[in-house]
């Protein structure tokens, strides 16, 4: 740090020695001051014109025609935007109305095939019902043609065993009637 | 005489004299960097808008830049009456500036390190200024040198204080861009002069002061014009719109 204040130090003093050369600034030197002046006003006024007159309204032109085009592609664009959200409603719309459409047929189709099934089972139920009916009126039928033969064979056994205790035939009459009766006992 | 570090600020006529009614008006080193700055400045606004480019180019940008930004300096500091004098405005922070970068270029002259030119400008931009807030306000321009809610004991200090500081602004403006310009030059060259004398053993110290006066210079350079034409817009802004 040291080193650098001195260095600076002799450089001030070298440049005061400079300076003491050639005594005075050029610049307060009168000689070439009109001149200076003269040729100031005749460049800067003819820069300035070129600059007024030419320049700044193609800058300004320019930098207008840019911002119309800027707007001009924004409304575009803004109408661009408009429209597709139009078609995007109306696609939506669209939509809708093929899931309602969809909806209904789903629920058509299932109310027509639950009454299909209805009547299907309906039918079916009848048809069991009959064969139902059927089979009950077999088995009675069976039932009852069954309990006569038991009866008759009862009869019979009753007889024969009758026979070959007693040696003797006992009245058919009463057997019968006997043997209905334990039946309807044992029957209930 | 080439280590002079005022030997850059020499004014030499080239080519014949010529005089008029006795006055000298020689074309010298300083017309020429005058003229150059103004060929460069020509030659800059027309390739910056030659081609009308919706996306710009690098130059068509940078001279669109340079439109808003000075556009925007007017408005924030003069308003929108002071319209009508953007073109001024934009040529003379255009040249100053062109004049200061030129003047950055070695072996060249900085035509803004002369007071008689940023002298001329200020008295134009001052005398201007002035004939303009007569025609605008009349005598009501007077004003300027009356601000109010100055309690009256303290207005005639007031006022001679205002009359004074309006009559530096010449003064001030162009001593500020010509002491700028020079001091910054003549380090520049002193300290360019130091980097030969004291040669290869401590020749870099000065080098490396020499590197960063350069970038300084630059934005000195840049912020010198910038100054120069943002307080033209506060005078004008004076002179438009009476505050005071």
């Amino acid at each position: 740090m040291k080193k650098i204040v001195g260095l600076i130090t002799f450089m001030l003093f070298a440049a005061n020695n400079l300076f003491a050369a050639e005594a005075g600034m050029p610049q307060l030197d009168p000689t070439y001051w009109a001149s200076q002046v003269f040729w100031l006003a005749i460049i800067f006024s003819s820069i300035y014109f070129l600059i007024a007159k030419i320049f700044i309204p193609k800058i300004k032109n320019n930098i207008d025609a840019r911002e119309s085009q800027i707007r001009k592609d924004i409304d575009e664009a803004n109408l661009l935007k408009e429209e597709a959200d139009r078609k995007l409603k109306k696609y939506n719309q669209l939509i809708d109305e093929a899931k309602i459409n969809a909806k209904k047929i789903i629920s058509e189709g299932r109310k027509k095939l639950n009454e299909d099934l209805q009547s299907k089972k309906d039918q079916i139920e009848k048809e069991i019902q009959k064969e139902n009916e059927l089979a009950t009126k077999d088995i009675e039928k069976f039932k009852i043609s069954s309990s006569n033969k038991v009866n008759l064979i009862s009869e019979e056994i009753v007889s024969n065993i009758i026979k070959e205790i007693f040696g003797e035939d006992l009245n058919k009459s009463s057997i019968k009637a006997t043997i209905s009766e334990v039946i309807k006992v044992h029957k209930n | 005489m080439a280590t002079n570090p005022m030997h850059q600020f020499n004014v030499y006529k080239i080519g014949p004299e010529i005089k008029i009614n006795g006055v000298d008006l020689s074309f010298t080193n300083s017309s020429l960097f005058m003229l150059l700055s103004a060929v460069f400045i020509f030659l800059f606004l027309l390739f910056g808008t030659r081609q009308k480019k919706i996306i710009p180019g690098k130059i068509q940008l940078i001279s669109e830049m340079l439109y808003d930004f000075i556009t925007k300096m007017i408005n924030d500091t003069a308003g929108k009456k002071a319209k009508p004098y953007f073109p001024f405005i934009f040529s003379l922070f255009i040249f100053v500036l062109f004049c200061n970068m030129i003047g950055m270029l070695p072996y060249s002259f900085t035509v803004t390190s002369h007071i008689i030119v940023t002298l001329a400008f200020a008295m134009f931009i001052f005398i201007g200024v002035t004939i303009l807030g007569f025609v605008i306000h009349g005598f009501k321009y007077l004003k300027i040198f009356v601000p109010s809610g100055v309690p009256i004991v303290l207005l005639p200090i007031i006022m001679i204080i205002e009359i004074i500081s309006y009559l530096s602004r010449p003064v001030s403006l162009s001593v500020r861009l010509f002491a700028n310009m020079m001091a910054g030059h003549t380090m520049l060259k002193v300290f360019g002069g130091f980097v030969i004398s004291l040669g290869l053993i401590a020749g870099w110290l000065p080098l490396t002061f020499s590197v960063a006066l350069t970038g300084l210079e630059i934005l000195v350079a840049f912020l010198q014009a910038y100054v120069f034409a943002i307080l033209t817009c506060i005078y004008l802004n004076d002179a438009l719109n009476l505050h005071h």
